[in-house]
């Protein structure tokens, strides 16, 4: 084992649901992450997260309102199920579907946040990184 | 509107294999209407497959531009300087824009990236169903507006088989017998004389099995 | 219904004897043999013998051709025919070559779908219908003419059968279709096998109601059970059938051994009752894959010996 692994992590979310202002790396230099805010998750097309995967992501988080609270009613459905198609093609392209998660969180909530981020720092280092960046 | 799907994505790499510069084209009518071949698709399109060919090892360049249609010339001629910097052009249009692309850029393979299926409608967002096959004498006038010869399995036009159960058809419990739904709008129509009525044989000349057709007006030609 | 076939069915059924007949079911293979066999167990018990046509789109040894072996034999054959796989042509050619053989009965059938049989992927047919399939043996017949108007050098003048499904949705429809294949020229139907015979009866009445029994010799379709399980399934698993959960019961109610007895009781006691039935002119046995057993039924249902 040469370098260490140090995963890229893009996030997407949307402004209601967390704002980058309350995330802190400090301390934290086994990781990078990189923020992309939309106004509602359901704005997040499918090609934006390819694209994040090709731009050198490992791993792509989408955080979306809990479900019933979409400030759009159904922005965060929309969301998932988009998620989900992606996840497939990301199977067929052969680089895992497993990297591309969704999560839901309470507004501002950070533990939340930041529980979401280390199990997909978690599911990374199993995965190892990204075989098409 | 035409109804078509994209191919797997293992599909296409197999028929993009021989190239290493390719145009994806889409077609901004039928297909985007229905998620297969409209400008996001070609951008989904073109992201998968440079994903795929990198974590293969493979070298692939991929431009990316999608036209109004690709069944007039009018809008094809718009592809041409893009054509002319690729070896080949992976289209995202029908069968019939394929094929009108391939007759005009005879020297640049043209390679088809989705599956044309049907003529049909959007029934409700996400779903798309067949209305009709195209047989070039339309007598939905007798059948309450509604297609057996397109919406049936058998094609029957004298009423529903033995196989008709709670409105739907034998070859798949998701499928509503089209005859079932005749009967009912014939009925709603008060028109349920119709279905006595012999219809005799179909003149299947006017169809595809007359061989490919064709339609001329004189009165546009100058 | 008028006396312009030879066929021997349409003779029986004209005398007004209650006629029976039964399936068979030609081979995966070419082997005349199996045809044969087939036609020893049902001698002497059957008016006529149905021979099925690539039934559920499994390819088997044709009807034509099955129903030649038993000609020879001297059983009398309907040969069953399809609109799903020969277009026009080929079906006007094989009637004509059908009754060059001897061939004088005929059940005129759309055919269940391919996507269930052995070749899904075939491209089917369906050029013609099955109420066309009637009305063009009809005029072969009556006009001596072809589809196409051409003047036949002999007509088939064969004894037209359709099918008739009183238990298929949707119900009130299913009498205004028996009309029409009779306006079309259909002789005789052939029906589902009844488990429900409620509903049987009520089919039967609207019948009558539109004096359809006066055009149309109808017999009664059976097939006995031979198990619990077979009874489920068939009505859950088989497009048109209608098995009523009392006869489920029934036949779950007797111990394994006993279920074929029971399952051969419940089909004498059908065939009783259609005995009695206004309209309905015979019993049609459908004992699929199990011939052996028809002559049994016809036997203990009183129905021999069959006439001559």
């Amino acid at each position: 084992m040469d370098k260490k692994f140090i995963p890229k992590i893009t996030v997407f979310h949307c402004i209601n649901a967390f704002s980058e202002a309350s995330w802190s790396s400090v301390g934290r230099d086994d990781f990078e992450i990189k923020f992309i805010k939309l106004p509602c998750s359901s704005m997040v097309k499918d090609v934006f997260l390819l694209r994040a995967f090709e731009a050198g992501a490992d791993g792509v988080v989408v955080l979306v309102c809990p479900e019933g609270q979409c400030r759009y009613v159904e922005g965060n459905i929309r969301a998932k199920k988009r998620v989900a198609w992606v996840q497939n093609l990301l199977d067929d392209i052969g680089i895992g579907g497993r990297r591309l998660s969704l999560s839901n969180m309470a507004a501002r909530d950070t533990a939340a946040a930041t529980q979401i981020i280390d199990d997909a720092l978690k599911n990374l280092a199993e995965l190892g990184p990204n075989p098409a960046a | 509107m035409i109804v078509a799907e994209q191919k797997p994505l293992s599909e296409i790499k197999e028929i993009i294999a021989p190239y290493k510069k390719i145009l994806i084209l889409g077609c901004g009518t039928c297909v985007k209407t229905c998620f297969a071949g409209g400008e996001d698709e070609v951008a989904v399109l073109a992201s998968a497959l440079r994903l795929a060919c990198k974590k293969d090892g493979k070298e692939i360049e991929i431009e990316e531009l999608t036209i109004e249609r690709q069944c007039e010339d009018e809008f094809i001629r718009e592809s041409a300087p893009a054509i002319s910097r690729n070896q080949g052009v992976l289209s995202l249009a029908c069968g019939a824009g394929v094929q009108a692309l391939a007759r005009r850029f005879a020297k640049t393979p043209v390679l088809p990236g989705v599956n044309t299926t049907f003529i049909g409608v959007l029934e409700r967002q996400g779903i798309f169903t067949e209305e009709c096959s195209g047989c070039g004498n339309c007598r939905l006038d007798i059948f309450g507006g509604i297609c057996p010869v397109t919406r049936c399995a058998k094609k029957l036009l004298n009423g529903p088989c033995g196989g008709s159960q709670n409105g739907k058809c034998e070859i798949n419990p998701e499928t509503d017998c089209a005859w079932q739904l005749i009967i009912d709008r014939l009925k709603a129509l008060g028109q349920m004389d119709n279905l006595r009525r012999y219809i005799p044989p179909k003149n299947w000349r006017t169809s595809l099995s007359g061989g490919p057709r064709k339609l001329v007006r004189e009165d546009h030609i100058i | 219904m008028n006396m312009n076939t030879n066929s021997k069915l349409q003779e029986i059924l004209s005398k007004g004897e209650f006629a029976v007949t039964a399936e068979c079911g030609p081979p995966r293979g070419a082997t005349p043999e199996v045809v044969r066999k087939k036609g020893e167990l049902l001698k002497g018990y059957v008016d006529a013998v149905n021979v099925t046509d690539n039934q559920t789109a499994i390819v088997r040894m044709s009807s034509i051709a099955a129903c030649a072996h038993l000609l020879q034999m001297g059983l009398e054959p309907v040969m069953q025919m399809v609109t799903r796989d020969r277009n026009r042509i080929a079906l006007q050619s094989d009637i004509l070559g059908a009754y060059s053989l001897g061939i004088k009965n005929i059940l005129c059938l759309s055919g269940d779908h391919q996507s269930f049989g052995s070749q899904p992927d075939a491209l089917n047919d369906f050029d013609i219908d099955s109420m066309n399939l009637i009305r063009t043996v009809q005029t072969m017949r009556d006009q001596g003419k072809d589809m196409s108007g051409f003047e036949l050098n002999g007509p088939p003048r064969m004894f037209i059968g359709a099918a008739a499904n009183p238990f298929a949705d949707p119900f009130e429809y299913r009498v205004i279709r028996l009309a029409k294949k009779i306006d079309a020229g259909a002789d005789f139907i052939q029906t589902q096998c009844i488990y429900n015979m409620d509903r049987f009866k009520e089919w039967m009445k609207m019948a009558r109601d539109e004096g359809l029994t006066e055009k149309v010799h109808i017999l009664g379709g059976v097939t006995p059970l031979k198990s619990a399980g077979m009874a489920r399934f068939m009505n859950n698993k088989v497009a048109g059938m209608d098995v009523p959960e009392p006869l489920i019961k029934r036949m779950a109610g007797v111990p394994k051994d006993k279920a074929i007895e029971e399952g051969i009781n419940i089909c004498l006691e059908t065939i009783a009752e259609l005995r009695d039935i206004e309209g309905v002119h015979g019993v049609h046995i459908m004992a699929i894959e199990w011939e052996e057993i028809v002559g049994q039924i016809v036997e203990s249902a009183g129905l021999t010996p069959r006439p001559k």
